[in-house]
């Protein structure tokens, strides 16, 4: 065997296994909870206090936990809200839209036995959610498509001209348009 | 060489193509179907395809004059671009690009349906433009001949 050959087949192999692996490890197809569709814990967690509790009641981020989110590179905005929501608490933050100024669901702080994790919500949540709301159509499909990734749209429209004016330019030949 | 017409083909494409292009007009209108402006374009320019197949190059062209042609394929993206812009304009720069809330007709109807008639009769209708008239375009030119260039137009 040649050593070309030879290490092509351990590449082969190798991404094999690879996706191999990825096909194990990514959630379950469908999977409501999964961090592709509904969040992603941040693997921030502080101990249950007294008065870590009584702040996150009063709508307050302690500032324990609001040090260790801002570590991580996500710091909290001004004029958060925070909302108690069935085994946790759900921060919300402004996000500065001028015709949807409502608070919008950023983190949820998850209570597991004594500890608390900082989870923080997908993209895809408010698509899936508001999408019926905001855009007036149930088809998620093209609101995403034409409207909350408007720019991919008009990049993906401009590759198909670009392909038109190739092809013109290589073999329209006429002289003539 | 020109070929003979056949009668089977020609009456059959005959009766697709209006059919064929109802149904690519019904993929690209809309925002609550399946579909959107690439399938939609795709089937339309399918149709020519087989306008081409059936009468051929010639005849095919003098239906869709190249003119013409070139001039739909920037025309949709025009579409999809100047709402854009509009939506700045109109809202006096508030608003961002494609924002289409933004834009005045909202203050008549519902900001929500503003938004998704804008997805459905401009967005996705300049999409269907310009694919079809691209994809139209690429198959002319890898379909024609020099031989068919004399008999051509006119």
């Amino acid at each position: 065997m040649k050593p070309i050959t030879a290490s092509a087949m351990l590449l082969v192999i190798l991404l094999g296994a690879l996706f191999i692996y990825v096909v194990e490890d990514i959630p379950a197809f469908g999977d409501p909870n999964s961090p592709a569709n509904k969040w992603i814990n941040l693997s921030i967690s502080v101990d249950t206090t007294p008065d870590v509790l009584t702040g996150l009641n009063d709508g307050v981020v302690p500032d324990i936990l609001a040090e260790k989110i801002t570590d991580r590179g996500f710091p909290l905005p001004r004029g958060y809200k925070v909302v108690e929501e069935g085994g946790g608490w759900n921060v919300l933050i402004p996000t500065g839209e001028r015709l949807y100024p409502e608070l919008q669901e950023y983190y949820f702080i998850k209570r597991e036995g004594d500890r608390l994790w900082v989870y923080r919500y997908s993209v895809p949540l408010r698509w899936e959610t508001k999408c019926e709301e905001e855009i007036g159509t149930p088809n998620m499909v093209t609101a995403g498509l034409a409207d909350y990734r408007g720019y991919d749209t008009l990049g993906e429209t401009t590759v198909i001209f670009t392909a038109g004016v190739a092809v013109i330019l290589l073999l329209r030949r006429r002289g003539k348009l | 060489m020109k070929k003979k017409p056949d009668v089977i083909i020609n009456t059959i494409a005959r009766l697709m193509i209006p059919f064929i292009q109802m149904y690519a007009l019904y993929v690209m209108v809309g925002t609550e179907g399946a579909g959107g402006g690439f399938q939609g374009g795709v089937v339309f320019a399918a149709s020519f395809v087989l306008f081409v197949t059936a009468f051929g190059i010639t005849k095919g062209r003098s239906r869709l004059p190249e003119s013409w042609n070139t001039a739909l394929s920037s025309l949709g993206l025009y579409f999809y671009a100047g709402i854009g812009i509009l939506c700045i304009i109109l809202s006096l720069g508030v608003a961002n690009y494609l924002n289409y809330g933004a834009l005045p007709l909202a203050e008549l109807i519902d900001r929500a349906m503003t938004r998704g008639l804008m997805i459905s009769f401009v967005v996705e209708v300049g999409i269907a433009i310009t694919v079809m008239a691209v994809f139209t375009s690429i198959f002319f030119d890898l379909a024609w001949k020099p031989e068919e260039d004399k008999g051509g137009e006119q």
